[in-house]
């Protein structure tokens, strides 16, 4: 493993060094590939979710949806649904962040930094769509933020009754 | 019946489907979305991103006529190439490098009329296999031609005393002001919300069709010239944010109405709105 950033959930920190050192032509193919697999994180029949948020902001094309399940343990796993118009881009960071992040807590992935996205999106690409490429992570984040909140809520409510 | 002045400046996707292996064409995707070629593009087709090869690195403004002349050499694109341009967004960005294309004086230039969209929506193929072409000599252009066809600040502030038509592409809530930049866009904007003195609101929506395609010479007549006074030999000029979803009125009212004095003035809102002390006018 190649700078180990420890705030990195250990999948992600996969993935960012499979792409760390690749040629940017080389990237991009990786991210294509990615993109293709967006598909496989959408909501699952039958699967029940603890949270859900799906909206068109105003950073994005089409609609985006998260959805998240916690066990037990307040381990996460993600599912994302992408409207047609999603830019590839952006599908690609859906697939790679589902599957980097999945296992993490709420609180892990909100400490997640934005800073590895450089390196697997590459400089070229990150100064051309920054809002795109960001997207994703900061939707996951703003879940998270209300799954924690939701939580605190409950327990008050829970300690005082 | 009105029909399209320029009829020879659009092409259907069933002639494309045909004409694939014209030696005489070049097909040219150009995108918002700056991966969207290489998930799959109309065979034989090449990419030209409207950012990184038309627009100068450093500077607003676009490459120098020996960089121009490089990307079509190596792009297999010579000066009596025609090239047919589409993309995804109903074809803003293949206008923009339509209208590009046109700064360099290359002429022989057409739209793939629905762009991208449709292409896919009716089947037809899409490759991953970038093309290769022997490059070309095209020859370096002598000028561009921006006094014809684009506009420039201290010109539309000279237009703006004539009256002339000023057409505002962009959404309603970016033309009142209540949105400092387009929906999808919020790191283009402006420090200043609203519209330049004098501007018609017509988005450039009005000119296509659900599906992409452009509206009849008819409707387009309708639109621009009954309701706003644009005229073949008047003056006008169009502007947006940067100059994309300008390029497309460009076309629309260069092209298919047959207008001759359109500029675009690409510095467009996000130059405009971003100046001091230029007059903003809000509802």
């Amino acid at each position: 493993m190649q700078n180990v950033d420890p705030t990195l959930p250990l999948r992600l920190q996969e993935i960012v060094d499979l792409f760390q050192n690749l040629p940017e032509e080389e990237k991009r193919e990786l991210l294509i590939a990615y993109s293709d697999r967006s598909s496989e994180c959408a909501p699952k029949e039958g699967e029940t979710y603890t949270l859900s948020d799906v909206r068109k902001d105003q950073e994005c094309t089409d609609s985006v949806g998260v959805f998240l399940k916690a066990d037990s343990e307040n381990r996460l796993l993600f599912r994302m649904s992408l409207g047609a118009h999603v830019q590839t881009l952006t599908k690609a960071m859906a697939s790679i962040l589902c599957q980097g992040l999945a296992g993490s807590t709420a609180e892990e992935v909100m400490a997640v930094p934005s800073s590895f996205v450089p390196k697997i999106v590459g400089t070229e690409l990150v100064r051309q769509r920054s809002q795109t490429v960001y997207y994703i992570l900061a939707r996951m984040k703003s879940a998270c933020r209300q799954l924690v909140a939701e939580r605190r809520r409950a327990e008050c409510v829970g300690s005082t009754s | 019946m009105k029909t399209y002045s320029h009829p020879e400046a659009l092409v259907e996707t069933a002639w494309l489907t045909d004409h694939l292996q014209d030696p005489g064409i070049r097909i040219v995707e150009s995108n918002e979305d700056v991966l969207l070629y290489d998930t799959g593009h109309i065979p034989g087709a090449v990419h030209i991103d409207w950012r990184a090869d038309l627009n100068d690195p450093v500077i607003r403004d676009y490459i120098a006529p020996e960089k121009f002349a490089a990307l079509c050499r190596k792009n297999g694109i010579d000066e009596t190439t025609t090239c047919i341009f589409y993309g995804d967004k109903s074809n803003w960005w293949a206008c923009y490098a339509l209208w590009a294309f046109r700064l360099y004086g290359h002429e022989r230039v057409k739209i793939l009329n629905g762009g991208r969209d449709k292409w896919i929506r009716e089947g037809r193929p899409l490759v991953r296999e970038k093309p290769s072409y022997p490059e070309t000599t095209y020859p370096v252009p002598t000028a561009r031609h921006d006094k014809e066809i684009r506009a420039f600040y201290e010109e539309v502030r000279a237009f703006l005393t004539t009256g002339g038509p000023l057409i505002d592409v962009r959404s309603p809530g970016e033309f009142t002001g209540e949105l400092l930049h387009m929906p999808e866009y919020p790191q283009e904007g402006a420090l200043r919300g609203g519209h330049i003195p004098g501007a018609k609101s017509v988005p450039w929506k009005a000119a296509v069709r659900e599906d992409g395609t452009f509206r009849s010479a008819e409707e387009l007549s309708r639109i621009y010239e009954e309701s706003c006074g644009l005229s073949s030999d008047r003056e006008s000029i169009v502007y947006c944010r940067i100059g994309e979803r300008s390029s497309h009125t460009w076309f629309v009212l260069t092209y298919l109405l047959g207008h001759k004095k359109v500029r675009n003035y690409d510095g467009s809102w996000t130059e405009w709105g971003n100046k001091v002390g230029a007059p903003i006018q809000r509802p």
